[in-house]
């Protein structure tokens, strides 16, 4: 029988190199650093008291999940319309998704834990909640029909073809407390006239969660996308292992 | 070495099943069974999208006047807390809401808690009764503006309450 060839292990394949790994060291002390400026260093809100350091988790959460989602699309367009078909592509836009999905129910959780601190209710059915819930049940659709079963480069255009409807989806959560009457209130920052409505270190501190949770986000999805072209890896080695062996019955 | 005829049989042999390939096909029943839960709740979500969320409130000033929005019926309605209104009495909160210069009596069973406070706008969830609105919820909504406490403002949380934009 002819010697298989070898394909790579993810135990003993890293996923990190020193550049991820310093990545990694960035977010960290940038979470760090956030932590102190939310809990610590910014003030109450003068209605809202404490609640208000939820914000600090919440938006950057948010953000990060629609981050996530238009990346996965942005890569998905790069596949399908590419002319390689890169499965690099797919397999960043597979790996956004996961993130964007788990950064979603980050939002989620933390959301309804203010709404229960303010509103005095964990959930309703309101406008900016229902279609962002939506949201979150799409792109866990996405993750399934990726897990179909086929080859990569089907499931690459399958899940490229839902990862392009499903982005359009963005702008309906987005604007939804502007479109109809909202529980939610209106972005404090991303206003339509340009306005601001938050005071200097609380706007810093948010700002400064965004970029830290982007940071994060951007190591979690280089890290993944390796872990999912080690799989492939795998799933090829498994194809040619089968190939090797039906050449080698033969001789 | 040579060839034979049976080398070059390329004729698709049964598939022999295999511990693998049994737990391969339960896999994709897995994701697909995944996938019909989440078009089962998808569904859920837009009925509640079209049947809650796309009306979620009625303002004070609607209500009797617009169209879902008629007194005989549940009803969430949407007010600013008028200032000097409110009164806590034998457990119940009582309070008057406004919008758009329409003003409404509203009775609460119990304390609402939270950062429920004059000025402040809120959706109560109840009925209209005798031109009394019988509220079994509130919702405190709270504005997209936020600002600290500073000692050189009038810092009182109240005060802040009543400063904010007007409904």
């Amino acid at each position: 029988m002819n010697s298989i060839q070898p394909f790579p292990s993810p135990l003993t394949t890293p996923t990190g190199t020193r550049a991820s790994r310093g990545l990694g060291l960035v977010v960290f002390l940038g979470m760090v650093l956030l932590t102190l400026l939310g809990l610590f260093f910014t003030d109450e809100d003068v209605v809202q008291g404490s609640t208000v350091r939820l914000m600090y988790i919440h938006v950057p959460t948010a953000w990060v999940a629609y981050l996530a989602f238009i990346v996965t699309a942005v890569a998905s367009a790069m596949y399908m319309w590419g002319k390689q078909h890169s499965l690099t592509f797919d397999r960043i836009a597979g790996a956004s998704a996961e993130v964007g999905v788990i950064f979603m129910g980050l939002s989620l959780v933390t959301g309804s834990l203010w709404g229960r601190l303010t509103w005095g209710t964990y959930w309703q059915w309101d406008p900016r909640l229902t279609t962002t819930v939506f949201l979150f049940v799409t792109y866990v659709g996405y993750l399934a029909v990726r897990d179909l079963g086929g080859s990569h480069q089907q499931r690459a255009k399958r899940s490229g073809v839902v990862a392009l409807l499903a982005v359009l989806e963005i702008p309906l959560v987005h604007f939804s407390v502007v479109l109809w009457r909202s529980l939610h209130q209106e972005a404090s920052v991303l206003q339509p006239n340009g306005n601001v409505t938050m005071d200097g270190l609380m706007l810093f501190t948010l700002l400064f969660g965004v970029a830290v949770f982007t940071l994060l986000f951007a190591w979690m999805v280089l890290h993944r996308q390796r872990v999912l072209t080690l799989a492939d890896a795998i799933d090829d080695g498994g194809l040619e292992a089968a190939l090797q062996e039906r050449r080698s019955e033969a001789n | 070495m040579a060839l034979n005829d049976d080398a070059l049989n390329l004729t698709p042999r049964e598939a022999v099943p295999t511990a693998q390939s049994v737990r391969s096909q339960k896999r994709r029943w897995k994701p697909a069974l995944l996938l019909v839960a989440i078009l089962v709740f998808g569904g859920v979500v837009v009925t509640k999208f079209l049947s809650s969320a796309i009306d979620y409130y009625c303002n004070v000033d609607e209500v009797g006047v617009r169209s879902g929005c008629e007194g005989t019926r549940r009803l969430r309605v949407q007010g600013a807390v008028d200032e000097g209104s409110l009164k806590k009495a034998a457990g119940m909160t009582i309070f008057s809401m406004s919008f758009n210069k329409k003003t409404l009596d509203v009775r609460y069973d119990g304390d609402p808690g939270g950062v429920f406070q004059e000025c402040i706008p809120v959706v109560a969830h109840g009925r209209m009764v005798n031109g009394v609105f019988l509220s079994d919820r509130i919702e405190v909504k709270h504005s997209n503006a936020y600002s600290t406490e500073n000692k050189d403002r009038i810092d009182k949380a109240e005060a802040a309450a009543c400063s904010l934009p007007k409904l």
